[in-house]
């Protein structure tokens, strides 16, 4: 005693990685730009 | 405990015009940097109540929904859009993985274009199916597509598939 440690197999990791490829659409394009927005007072 | 009763709704009042499709779309885009995805559901929402087939807007809402672990309601979405010409097929099969109705996830996968993420999805869906040595198969195929930590899951494949003596090979050469 204390018994000798043993190796055991578990069950394999499996990652969601599909998951990862979901992913929203640019929306660059669509939104508001140029025209004085909140921001834009900061970055003149 | 008394409700806070100084918390005024930021509601717009129903006089008020609709905003603009724009500005809307700058809101969407915020909250899901932040990940505010219920917040971008109801944004994408008054987008679609202005422009009911805007396809920005309704990818925004099933990503959304996704990430938001509502994978039924993705799903009843993704139906109810289903006569526009919008390509939600990789959607729709991933959210019939997770709800682990395995056979449909792989039959919406078939005569898609095997990019990487189809792929991807299509492996995993294997590995639950317990088609192991096909799963082998996909994985390999994937071997030079750099996505990361793909590798765990050829792991995975690999002893689950009988082949953990493969695994050291198949990782020196990944």
């Amino acid at each position: 005693f204390p018994p000798a440690f043993q190796s055991i197999p578990r069950n394999p990791i499996v990652l969601d990685l599909a998951y990862n490829c979901i992913e929203f659409p640019v929306l660059e394009e669509r939104m508001k730009k140029g025209r004085g927005g909140f921001m834009s007072r900061f970055f003149r | 405990m008394a409700p806070k009763s100084k918390e005024k709704p930021k509601t717009p009042t129903s006089s008020q015009p609709p905003p603009a499709i724009e500005d809307l779309f700058t809101t969407l885009d915020r909250h899901i940097q932040r990940s505010e995805y219920e917040q971008a559901v109801k944004v994408a929402d008054q987008v679609l109540s202005i422009a009911p087939a805007d396809e920005d807007a309704i990818r925004c809402k099933v990503v959304a929904l996704v990430k938001d672990d509502k994978i039924d309601d993705a799903l009843s979405l993704i139906h109810s859009f289903h006569k526009l010409p919008i390509d939600l097929g990789f959607q729709k099969a991933y959210c019939l993985y997770r709800q682990n109705k395995l056979d449909e996830a792989f039959e919406c996968l078939r005569g898609r274009e095997r990019d990487s993420e189809t792929l991807l999805l299509e492996a995993q869906i294997l590995y639950r199916l317990g088609k192991t040595d096909a799963c082998v198969d996909v994985y390999r195929k994937l071997q030079n597509s750099q996505i990361e930590t793909a590798e765990v899951n050829f792991v995975a494949s690999l002893v689950s598939a009988g082949k953990a003596s493969q695994v050291k090979g198949a990782l020196e050469s990944w």
